[in-house]
């Protein structure tokens, strides 16, 4: 049997980052849709009742606090640990690119043969930076949207996206996209844990990997 | 239409285009669907019309005045042409003993639509307000007693209005106050708008019945929603946008005018849909807040007009937009404070292992 040993890879605040931007974005995709096309029978709306408001407001904080946390990601790309910093998962290196083709023929049952990285590895790693980089847009697109007549949000927005219009659609069909994308990420990572006993979704919670020892 | 129709004062006679466009208004303030219009239409040109006795009592005559200054003069015209106004002490040409032989000729031969406005003074025996010698509420119980139903225009007439506030000296009330046994429909408002009271008229003459009201004796059809859920300046609420005294920046961009006083979220009425005077205005729509002029004993439960009422909820506290600024800015200032602590561990470690470590 194979020796293991214990090492630690998410700091602190990429699990905040990570605990943050998740349940935003379950919450976000909910009241989204629901702003989006409102499935309850409103009619009786009044001062009482103000599901609309409700959803918007929920949405609205949930939108913030995703935004915090992509933030606090943008930070962790340049400043983060090693396994955190942009460079380490993004195929820009051959070591890298090695690494991606590796594993997409790994998930597709193509090869057994992969390498282990204690990071992401470089699929995973730019599928995130993809999800990041569409996060910003989106946060963006939120604040426009949210903010239609804030001088700094409008100019930034309408260079974006164009009209408020055009960024409602835009961010919509990002909607989607992070629906889409927690699925797979949540499949993946499963999958993962199944194959591989590195511990990867208790990593989340408390940092920890295991890595096969070189023997 | 036609601008002379402003200065020429009432018409003797009603346009065939105004008198439809009256009828179709009434029909739609009614909530009854476009093809009742010819009913009501039919309703309103029979040559039999209802005989009127209007009444007024403690009050200030703005009610009539209302009615008949309304800009669009068909308005009034149609409804002077559709009842005929046997007794009405402000626009009769009779006067003293002459007026009052006419209503009394007028309830001896009954069976009249009976408008009353202004409000009835019950204290010390009614003294506080007499005509040709009589107490109001001998005036009042006598024309009610023949009456088919009764209208009672005006806050006043409906639940007694100004002279009713605190301490109410003179005892005044409103008509249901005094006659039990009469269908009694309250138009209130101050002044209530000239539509509804056609409206209510309109229905009467249609369904010969008087319309379905609220447990103020309102009908639904125009005192059946908030004022607050029909606002223009409604959205402004809910996302915490407001004036915050007359004049200042918010009330010049148009926000909401809850926090100076407006009593929309509490009032039921029909204001900010059908508007006043045909020119498209109403209180909130030029920058006052609602008094709540619709609502029983308003001079006393919504004063002071000017500040805001308790206990209305504003979405998020402060309305959603302005609350998620705040939550964001807060959850930025904690995003800060993370990345300040990450980088002050990380040079802290720097600095005590005088290396670089990664991991």
């Amino acid at each position: 049997m194979a020796a293991y040993e214990k090492k630690y890879v998410w700091s602190v605040l990429l699990r905040l980052f990570h605990w943050t931007f998740a349940p935003s974005i379950f919450i976000l995709i909910v009241t989204g849709l629901y702003i989006h096309w409102p499935w309850t029978n409103t009619w009786l709306e009044g001062s009482h009742q103000f599901t609309m408001a409700v959803m918007r407001w929920i949405h609205f904080i949930a939108g913030m606090l995703f935004t915090c946390a992509v933030l606090a990601r943008l930070y962790l790309w340049f400043f983060g640990n090693k396994y955190e910093k942009v460079w380490d998962f993004l195929p820009i290196t051959g070591r890298n690119v090695k690494n991606l083709i590796s594993t997409l023929l790994y998930y597709a049952y193509l090869t057994d043969h992969h390498e282990e990285r204690l990071g992401h590895n470089a699929l995973a790693g730019t599928a995130y930076f993809f999800t990041i980089f569409l996060a910003v847009l989106q946060f963006i697109s939120g604040l426009y949207l949210l903010y239609p007549e804030n001088g700094f949000f409008v100019s930034l927005g309408s260079a974006l996206f164009g009209t408020q219009q055009e960024a409602r659609f835009i961010h919509y069909i990002l909607n989607w996209y992070f629906a889409w994308f927690a699925l797979v990420h949540i499949y993946i990572v499963v999958w993962n844990d199944i194959k591989n006993p590195e511990g990867l979704i208790s990593s989340i919670f408390d940092g920890y990997k295991f890595h096969k020892k070189e023997s | 239409m036609n601008r002379s129709l402003f200065l020429g004062g009432i018409p003797k006679t009603v346009s065939r285009r105004g008198f439809l466009r009256a009828c179709a208004i009434a029909t739609a303030a009614m909530g009854l669907p476009m093809e009742m219009v010819p009913k009501v239409a039919q309703a309103a040109s029979d040559p039999k019309r209802p005989s009127v006795v209007w009444l007024h009592f403690q009050e200030c005559t703005g009610c009539s005045e209302s009615l008949l200054r309304a800009s669009h003069p068909d308005l009034a015209s149609l409804i002077l042409n559709l009842i005929s106004l046997d007794y009405h002490e402000t626009l009769s040409a009779a006067a003293g003993k002459q007026a009052e032989e006419n209503l009394e000729k007028a309830i001896e031969r009954g069976n009249y639509v009976l408008v009353v406005e202004g409000g009835i003074p019950l204290k010390d025996g009614g003294v506080y307000c007499k005509i040709g010698g009589k107490t109001a509420v001998e005036i009042l119980k006598r024309a009610a007693e023949k009456a088919a139903a009764i209208i009672a225009i005006g806050t006043c007439a409906a639940y007694g209005g100004v002279q009713a506030a605190k301490p109410n000296p003179t005892g005044a009330v409103g008509v249901s106050e005094v006659i039990k046994d009469k269908p009694i429909i309250n138009v209130p408002g101050c002044p209530p708008n000239p539509h509804n009271f056609l409206s209510t008229v309109l229905y009467y003459l249609t369904f010969k019945k008087l319309p379905p009201t609220d447990k103020f004796g309102r009908p639904l059809f125009a005192y059946g929603r908030k004022v607050h859920d029909h606002c223009e300046r409604r959205p402004h609420f809910d996302e915490g946008r407001f004036a915050e005294r007359f004049g200042d920046v918010g009330h010049r961009l148009g926000f909401c005018l809850y926090k100076v006083g407006c009593k929309g979220p509490e009032t039921y009425s029909n204001c900010p849909v059908i508007r006043f005077n045909d020119v498209e205005v109403w209180p909130v729509s030029v920058g006052n807040g609602c008094y709540g002029c619709t609502e029983p004993n308003f001079w006393d439960t919504m004063t002071p007009f000017h500040k805001r009422l308790p206990n209305v909820k504003i979405p998020g506290g402060k309305g959603i937009q302005a609350s998620a600024t705040e939550i964001g800015k807060a959850a930025l200032g904690v995003t800060a404070a993370a990345v300040a602590i990450h980088a002050g561990v990380g040079i802290a470690k720097r600095l005590a292992t005088g290396s670089k470590s990664e991991e």
